[in-house]
């Protein structure tokens, strides 16, 4: 039997409406109705964040969990718990919106091209320029043969294959461009036709990308193969978050009915997105990209290709594929040239991906002689300690607090994100550096940490992160959601409204700093060594354009070491595909890290719960770990 | 043949508290109940003498409870209609030290009336807890600390979320704090270093680490007390605190306690059950390292004290 959900909408005059079976969840008539409602938890009824008022009708609900008594008398449900069993009426409340801000990434730091590129040596792309005779009543050759010889007679390529997609585009290219094209293909045994173009200078850009796909962040490059340049930058956040913040979350979302496809396109519309506004800023046509490298975590890459993800989260916890295969651009929907290669780089373990080896490859952790530790800040933290002879690594849930998410002003380090902050000591004012200079917008990651050890330092934080209301300024106060600190009132801000950190942000914060340094305090037990040992800290991370090391420490985000020890390299796994992509050599080098990589599950035991509880104090319930900052308290 | 009998050595000591103040200093309490300062794991007497034996207290309330068990309800009888009353009748069942859970309908008057009331009654050291909702709990432990200055009432509870206010106005008025923490290691040491950050002199911190009745996760609870005395022995000095559990508000919200009709016949008489279930409880938690344990029933006061009499001469 069918029901009619009708939905209203702040905002909106007319209401919207869906037509469902009986049994079908109000997120499901949502989806139907076009009516977008935010699923952070992938619709598990944990996070009560998609609650919706039901106005007319019953809706069976199967989990009120995160609805209270007062709540459920004004008729509140769960979309993703309530079954529709009859006609209803719903209104959704105006939503937490995650800012999807603008990606244009225009100050982007410039990429050092590898030293000794070349096009024609370092990768397997190849473009050449063929001129064929055409065809008469006299020589009846087709197409294909006609292109192959010549192939074969100017440019020595013996055996060459074709997919389908590209013999139904290739007749009209040849007559189009009177016999007169550029040839591009993959050289390998055989080699690959990717694309027949217009004739094109042999000096003319190629294109190509380097994509990271974070859980929270998606990072594009887009890369000209001839020079190796990096010509433009963008970035966004992921279009998944809004189906779960975490991976588990977005696995259990892709496990539901139609979950799965709607991931996948989400994810592809991202990056289809992202290469758009790339290309504008060269001029090019995201057509003219012929291959791209992909980095993600295992779950990320799964998701892309439309694999299930289900037994990621399973114990004993196993993908369907670390090192996939390549794959076709139209086979995933990606609006490159469609027989693009796509190039997702190898991966570990369920929860050591691509991201990480080709992090790795970025920090050459694999060849130092020292010992070295890898922090990857993300989403899900990863971690890898070792040298040139051995490498272990493990992965932890941080959330994606230090992206920005999850924070009520937190935003992508990008244009007007505040990335460092000093406070008063004696009046509590603030002082901040903005990127790119103008007024705020919102606070990054780096931002966040800096915040959070100044309000630490002087004294706006107790060691548990509360608020003390005592302290003699009005920017500490009572918000709508609990006690806050206003870093930029509405009057010094670009969006005209003051900026806060509030108590709930603060909390995300330190429990994100807590999985991280939990997380690689454990891993060097694992192996028997002490963080004195490690030689170099090596940090990556998309939280900003650089990191104050002083004040990750003293929110006890990183360990007690000399400075020196640390090296801040940003987000190290678009750094790592980049290379994969220029050279074979460094491709061949990811694949091998992903073998030589042994993998440590921290959930095995309990030992990671209590170094995570104990790390949920700032900057640790151990303050004999800080000396500096034991020191620096003391003042 | 002689069996030489391992000795553990320990470098740390749990700290000596003492609870309620004399006429002598600065309160009118006749007695005090001083707990702590074990050198090693409980009724180990033979690696060091146990100074301080654990501390029974009644919990009595500010109004007649409305979901206790008619069992404690009958017991106590009419006593239970005025604090006095039934702090009178709690010393007489064998109470050491009372504790005072206020209630939400309470105001800072009626709950200052309370306290008064009970200090009226009895020469006995007195805690008084607030109903667990963070501002009223401050509203009215503030107008009670200030009430009864320099008592050395035990205050709470102290909670990492809430336990600014508590700990200022103990501090002004000479009372302890209760830092209460959900049954972890990390948790509870955490709360005790930001009540210390403040500026109480750590004699004046009781910790509670929150335990489960018998057969409700008290082996969980059990674990995290030994932890934090283990903790406290090998030196750490934000562990070093007598521990206080509330054990009759725990045993007897459990089924077994509660229900009196259709259950096993095997069950055995409810009355007695439920008791057993109490005891059962601070039996355990004694083993565990409890200093100060929170009683509803006399009749549980009363074994209870017998059986640390026994464990304390054994």
């Amino acid at each position: 039997m069918n029901h009619t959900v009708t939905f209203t909408l702040p905002n909106t005059l007319q209401p919207l409406s869906a037509t469902v079976p009986t049994g079908a969840l109000l997120t499901d008539a949502a989806h139907q109705a076009g009516v977008e409602i935010g699923q952070p938890c992938g619709g598990q009824g944990r996070c009560g964040r998609c609650a919706v008022q039901v106005l007319q009708g019953k809706v069976r609900r199967r989990s009120t969990l995160r609805l209270s008594p007062e709540a459920l008398a004004q008729g509140l449900a769960l979309a993703c718990q309530s079954v529709v069993e009859e006609d209803v009426a719903v209104f959704v409340p105006q939503q937490e919106k995650l800012e999807r801000n603008l990606t244009t990434d225009r100050i982007a730091s410039a990429v050092q091209v590898p030293e000794g590129y070349a096009f024609a040596w370092s990768q397997s792309i190849r473009r050449v320029a063929v001129t064929l005779s055409p065809p008469s009543m006299d020589d009846q050759t087709d197409d294909w043969s006609r292109l192959q010889t010549a192939l074969r007679s100017r440019h020595k390529l013996e055996k060459v294959t074709v997919s389908l997609s590209l013999l139904r585009r290739l007749g009209e290219r040849l007559r189009a461009n009177d016999w007169q094209v550029s040839v591009i293909y993959n050289q390998a045994d055989p080699s690959h036709i990717l694309d027949v173009r217009p004739l094109e200078d042999p000096n003319a850009p190629l294109y190509a990308a380097a994509i990271d796909i974070g859980t929270t962040t998606i990072t594009f490059w887009l890369v000209d193969l001839i020079t190796g340049q990096v010509v433009a930058q963008a970035a966004e956040y992921n279009g998944q978050i809004a189906r779960g913040e975490d991976v588990i979350s977005r696995i259990i979302y892709a496990s539901k009915n139609g979950g799965q496809e709607e991931l996948q396109a989400r994810v592809v519309e991202t990056i289809n997105h992202l290469c758009e506004i790339a290309c504008k800023r060269v001029h090019a046509h995201p057509q003219e990209i012929i291959k791209a490298a992909i980095a993600g975590n295992s779950t990320m890459i799964h998701l892309l290709l439309g694999i299930p993800a289900t037994s990621i989260r399973l114990s004993p916890f196993i993908t369907t594929v670390n090192h996939p295969p390549a794959v076709a651009a139209h086979e995933i929907g990606l609006h490159f040239c469609p027989d693009a290669v796509i190039d997702c780089l190898p991966g570990v373990a369920s929860y050591v991906g691509a991201d990480i080896t080709a992090g790795v490859l970025a920090s050459g952790l694999d060849t130092t002689e020292d010992i070295a530790l890898f922090i990857d800040v993300g989403t899900n933290g990863e971690i890898v300690l070792g040298n040139r002879d051995w490498l272990v690594a493990c992965a932890c849930s941080a959330g994606p607090a230090f992206e920005g998410a999850g924070v009520v002003h937190g935003m992508r380090a990008t244009t007007g994100a505040i990335e460092e902050v000093w406070i008063d000591g004696q009046t509590y004012e603030p002082t901040v550096r903005v990127i790119g200079g103008g007024r705020p917008r919102g606070i990054c990651g780096s931002g966040l940490i800096a915040l959070i050890a100044e309000m630490f330092v002087t004294g706006i934080l107790d060691k548990a992160g509360n608020l003390n209301l005592t302290v003699p300024t009005k920017r500490v106060r009572q918000g709508e959601h609990g006690s806050e600190y206003v870093v930029a009132w509405a009057d010094e801000t670009e969006t005209g409204h003051d900026i806060v950190i509030t108590r709930v942000d603060i909390d995300n914060l330190l429990r994100a700093k807590a999985a991280i340094y939990a997380g690689f305090t454990v891993l060097a037990e694992q192996v028997g060594l002490t963080l004195k040992e490690v030689q170099h800290m090596i940090i990556g991370g998309s939280f900003g354009q650089y990191l104050n090391i002083e004040k990750a420490i003293q929110i006890g985000l990183l360990p007690d070491l000399p400075w020196e020890k640390f090296k801040f390299l940003g987000n190290t796994s678009i750094k790592g595909t980049y290379l994969a992509l220029l050279d074979a050599e460094q491709r061949t080098r990811i694949a091998e890290i992903a073998r030589r990589m042994t993998y440590i599950e921290l959930s095995a035991d309990n030992t990671f719960y209590e170094a995570f509880t104990s790390a949920l104090f700032l900057p640790h319930t151990d303050l004999s770990r800080f000396p500096s900052v034991e020191t620096a308290l003391v003042k | 043949m002689p069996i030489e009998i391992p000795k553990e050595k320990w470098t740390g000591k749990v700290r000596v508290v003492t609870l309620g103040a004399t006429a002598a200093e600065g309160g009118t309490r006749t007695r005090v109940v001083t707990v702590g300062g074990q050198a090693c794991m409980p009724f180990l007497h033979f690696e060091h003498p146990t100074p301080h034996p654990p501390v029974l207290a009644i919990e009595i309330k500010s109004r007649p409870p409305t979901d206790w068990s008619p069992i404690l309800m009958e017991t106590w009888g009419e006593a239970i209609r005025n604090p006095a009353t039934w702090a009178a009748a709690a010393e007489a069942a064998g109470a050491e030290m009372f504790v005072l859970w206020l209630t939400l309908e309470d105001t800072p008057e009626e709950a200052t009336q309370a306290v008064r009331a009970v200090l009226g009654a009895s020469g006995l050291p007195l805690a008084v807890f607030g109903p667990g909702q963070a501002e009223k709990d401050n509203e009215l432990l503030v107008a009670v600390a200030e009430a009864a200055k320099g008592e050395r009432l035990l205050l709470g509870i102290c909670e990492d979320k809430n336990y600014r206010t508590i700990v200022a106005t103990a501090l002004a008025n000479g009372h302890l704090v209760s830092a209460r923490s959900p049954m972890d290691v990390n948790l509870a040491k955490q709360l005790n270093i930001l009540i210390t950050d403040m500026g109480l002199p750590a004699d004046r911190i009781i910790m509670d680490p929150t335990t489960g009745a018998l057969g409700y996760g008290i082996e969980y609870g059990y674990s995290v007390m030994e932890r934090l005395r283990l903790s406290a022995l090998q030196g750490d000095s934000m562990t070093q605190f007598p521990m206080l559990v509330t054990v009759g508000f725990e045993a007897w919200k459990t089924k077994e306690a509660k229900v009196g009709e259709g259950v096993p016949a095997s069950w055995g008489d409810w009355q007695q059950r439920a008791i057993d279930w109490e005891i059962g409880t601070a039996m355990t938690l004694i083993e565990a390292g409890a200093d100060i344990l929170v009683l509803r029933h006399p009749e549980s006061v009363k074994r209870v004290k017998a059986a640390i009499t026994e464990l304390m001469t054994a």
